[in-house]
């Protein structure tokens, strides 16, 4: 626990009526990590998001502090105004504009800066995610892929210093995975971007993560390098009857 | 600074309609006419402020008529009570509806489209309401009569008018066309992502709000020292619906659409004067008619396929 | 005491009535009909039309009535609202549109006076040293009937079941083979035809006159607002805190005040707790 994390999360709890759906989650993000968060579904990873973000406000007594600053209570758009930004798990554009107009939008936050010709940036980062040419689409007719595409560029338009990407590679094909992986990478090693990566399926994160955070039923149960969470008991067990399937994988992605 | 062609061409035809607008009381000495065109650039003010807020951010506003109103009657009540000059009214209803969109907008516009409108259009009842409750102050049913004109001249009234309808839209369209418009049309697309984003979207939308109904105040009160009196149906849902018209009828969302929305329907009105009692039933049809076969309005499109024919690239 | 007592039981009968229908067709299809009011004013309308120029008794004529506006609200539903379906606000728009429609013709068709829509009971009673109009028992006695009847007829019956699950989840419904398009019909037809009840019971001592849609629908929207959208046990709570608020109103402040009771209980309610006292779907 260096007092120098940048993300430092704390004994964070929220329940839906009867149902725990996080229990004392607490971890810390170092500047410059890609850390993953990995859980079956249900497991609480989207509700931790949106606790992070401050779309949801969490039970009494955790707390939540970025680069020093406590995070709880804060309206989501000053969160993300801080420097975090966040992808949906389920695409949610702006329709009715053009691809461009999404991520230009994406700049126009507190961190906008003054003078800067936000057309020109946004086309540049259009063209790193892969969407090239499809720039003066209207944002409905993107397939799902590159929907996903706009969400990271969008993400990345207010030049955050933590950015939540939640599951960015459901739906892709592995090509496709594998592209936005290298962005991913390509994005953190450029910009000393921190990344925090929410994945329920493992093989994605392998190459991907440093370090990852294992989560079940909305507790962390480990905490290791890939390969170390891979052979952790706890973790096949979440994934009972996946068992063998882990052990494989973790296998053959060195 | 260089204008693309589309822009030159929208800057062209801006100045030829205001120009047309200003010579047709020149052409045709009318006392009738001018009276017409200047209800016409006054409803126009309405449309535009109403397109600005609901037509960018899809939160149909089903109570401006509540802006008008007050504007009107804070007109009325400086006026008639306070003996003000008329000229003191503009600023004044635009200050007092802007208060009114500030009391309204807090608690409601967090509300889902649909509660929304209908909350606006139970504010826009409760005033209706009010005015006739509190008849010892506010004239009751008649209203307030014998407004002072603001410029003696119905000729130059209308000029007057005039202006100011080519100054808010003016002002309105640059707002929707900057990064304020984008803004307000991602709040439509999709509010979680924007606050995601950055974005403050509460202020944003009662900014709107607010802006959209300084302005609508205004033309309230242009409307007061033009008739010269205000009564409590300048509340009712009825001119509420029939700005909506108007700017369906003009082009959801474009700003400049929606001036000629009202200039087709008082137009339409006047041309079915004598059919007096049918005009709502002609309205009221003519909105269904527009939500099923039209809705992208239909001065908006037009103009889009002159400028296409006069060589636009955009 | 007991006046109050009595007519604001009438006044909740009524707009109970006015409010289940509303809150029936919103909880399974969605739907916020603006045109419901107009319901109202044409279950009103046919039955003085049926009695005074077709002469009708009034026994055949009220259900002559209710039935031809239970099938206008289906015709309204298909017609002009089912198209619109994409956007909830469109609906709105549309279904106001309508309801100026129908304001115009009735103008056009019946003139702008008060009309006279012939009571059941002409009688008056002396109840507890009260004088309570017969018509008004009448409305308070079969408003009860018809909202239980509706009550027992979802909860105990296959139809009942249907629309219970659409409201709760359309698209399980959907799976389960519930056609829901036919539901929407039927929910309509009994929306449109308790409006057109209220209509007939009040219109003998509510004014008849073509404008007359704009108040219930305004007064239906505050009711399912307060009582929680798509819930009927709200609705009919909510009917009775409204009736009996603005009868309390009435008689202690004064009767211009009632009308804005509603309003306001809307607008504090939506400010407040937009979900309503039941309801589960938030206006957020």
């Amino acid at each position: 626990m260096s007092a120098a994390s940048l993300l430092e999360v704390r004994e964070l709890n929220k329940h839906f009526g009867g149902l725990h759906a996080v229990r004392n989650v607490s971890f810390d993000l170092q500047p410059g990590e890609i850390v993953g968060i990995l859980g079956p579904n249900g497991a609480g990873k989207t509700t931790l998001y949106n606790l992070l973000t401050g779309f949801i406000a969490p039970d009494a007594g955790g707390s939540v502090r970025f680069d020093g600053r406590p995070l709880l209570g804060m309206a989501p758009h000053r969160i993300a105004g801080l420097g975090i930004s966040r992808t949906f798990q389920l695409c949610r554009p702006f329709v009715g504009m053009s691809v461009v107009e999404n991520v230009v939008v994406g700049a126009l936050g507190p961190r906008r800066e003054p003078g800067a010709d936000l057309q020109a940036q946004a086309m540049s980062l259009l063209e790193q995610v892969g969407l090239h040419g499809k720039e003066q689409q209207p944002v409905e007719s993107l397939s799902y892929g590159d929907q996903r595409r706009l969400e990271i560029a969008r993400s990345l338009a207010a030049r955050p210093r933590l950015l939540l990407l939640d599951e960015p590679f459901a739906g892709l094909g592995s090509g496709e995975i594998a592209e936005l992986s290298a962005l991913i990478r390509r994005v953190h090693d450029e910009q000393g971007l921190t990344v925090l990566l929410i994945e329920h399926k493992l093989h994605e994160f392998m190459r991907l993560v440093k370090r990852v955070i294992a989560l079940d039923f909305g507790e962390v149960i480990a905490e290791g390098t890939p390969e170390e969470i891979v052979r952790h008991p706890a973790v096949v067990e979440a994934y009972i009857g996946r068992g063998n399937e882990i052990a494989q994988e973790g296998t053959h992605a060195a | 600074m260089a204008l693309r062609s589309g822009q030159r061409i929208d800057a062209a035809g801006a100045a030829g309609f205001v120009a047309l607008m200003a010579a047709l009381p020149l052409a045709f000495d009318s006392k009738y006419l001018i009276g017409i065109l200047t209800v016409s650039v006054i409803y126009g003010i309405w449309a535009v402020t109403w397109d600005f807020m609901s037509g960018l951010t899809g939160r149909e506003n089903f109570g401006h008529s509540l802006f008008i109103g007050v504007g009107a009657y804070t007109a009325g009540f400086l006026n008639t009570v306070y003996g003000a000059n008329a000229w003191w009214s503009l600023p004044a209803a635009m200050v007092v509806a802007v208060l009114f969109a500030l009391l309204m907008g807090f608690p409601t516009l967090r509300l889902k489209g649909p509660y929304f409108a209908l909350a606006m259009l139970s504010g826009a009842v409760i005033m209706q309401r009010l005015m006739l409750i509190f008849w010892e102050h506010t004239g009751g049913e008649e209203g307030i009569n014998g407004i002072a004109p603001l410029i003696r001249s119905q000729l130059g009234f209308y000029y007057f008018a005039l202006g100011c309808l080519a100054a808010v839209t003016a002002l309105l369209l640059a707002l929707a066309r900057s990064h304020w418009g984008l803004i307000l049309r991602a709040i439509r697309g999709d509010e979680a992502t924007c606050q995601a984003a950055g974005i403050n979207v509460t202020f944003y939308k009662i900014a709107s709000l607010a802006i959209s109904a300084a302005f609508a105040g205004a033309g309230g009160a242009l409307y007061a020292h033009y008739q010269l009196q205000v009564s409590p149906q300048l509340f009712a849902v009825v001119t509420s619906i029939l700005i909506i018209t108007m700017v369906y009828v003009g082009g959801m969302a474009t700003i400049y659409g929606p001036v000629g929305g009202a200039i087709l329907l008082v137009l339409l009105t006047e041309l079915l004067r004598n059919f007096g009692e049918w005009r709502l039933m002609v309205y009221s049809c003519t909105l269904i008619l527009i939500l099923f076969f039209l809705p992208g309005g239909l001065v908006a499109p037009t103009w889009r396929r002159l400028r296409a024919a006069f060589g636009a690239s955009s | 005491m007991l006046e109050i007592l009595i007519v604001g039981a009438v006044s909740s009968a009524i707009y109970a009535m006015l409010a289940v229908g509303f809150t029936l067709i919103f909880g399974v299809a969605r739907i916020l009909n603006l045109a419901h009011g107009s319901f109202y004013a044409l279950g009103a309308y046919g039955a003085y039309f049926l009695t005074s120029q077709l002469k009708l008794p009034l026994l055949p004529a009220s259900l002559l009535a209710i039935a031809a506006v239970a099938l206008f609200g289906v015709g309204v539903e298909r017609v002009l609202i089912r198209p619109m379906r994409h956007s909830q606000l469109a609906v709105l728009m549309i279904t106001l549109a309508a309801a100026l429609v129908i304001e115009q013709a009735l103008f056009l068709g019946f003139g702008s006076e008060y009309r006279n829509v012939p009571a059941f009971i002409e009688a008056k009673y002396h109840i507890g040293g009260v004088d309570v109009a017969g018509a008004r028992l009448l409305a308070l006695g079969v408003g009860t009937l018809v909202i239980a009847a509706l009550w027992t007829f979802i909860q105990r019956t296959r139809l009942g079941s249907a629309i219970l699950a659409i409201s709760q989840d359309p698209q399980a419904a959907q799976y389960m083979g519930i056609p829901s398009d036919r539901i929407f019909s039927l929910v309509m037809a009994i929306s449109a035809a308790l409006a057109a009840t209220a209509g007939i019971l009040a219109g003998p001592f509510l004014s008849v006159q073509p404008t007359m849609w704009l108040l219930p629908i305004v007064k239906a929207f505050a009711i399912v607002v307060v009582g929680g959208l798509g819930s009927i046990p709200g609705s009919i709570l909510a009917a009775l805190m409204l009736g009996y608020a603005e009868t309390l109103v009435g008689y202690l402040i004064s009767t211009s005040w009632t009308e804005i009771v509603s309003v306001l209980a809307t607008l504090l309610m939506l400010v407040v707790r937009p979900a309503g006292i039941f309801g589960r779907r938030a206006a957020f």
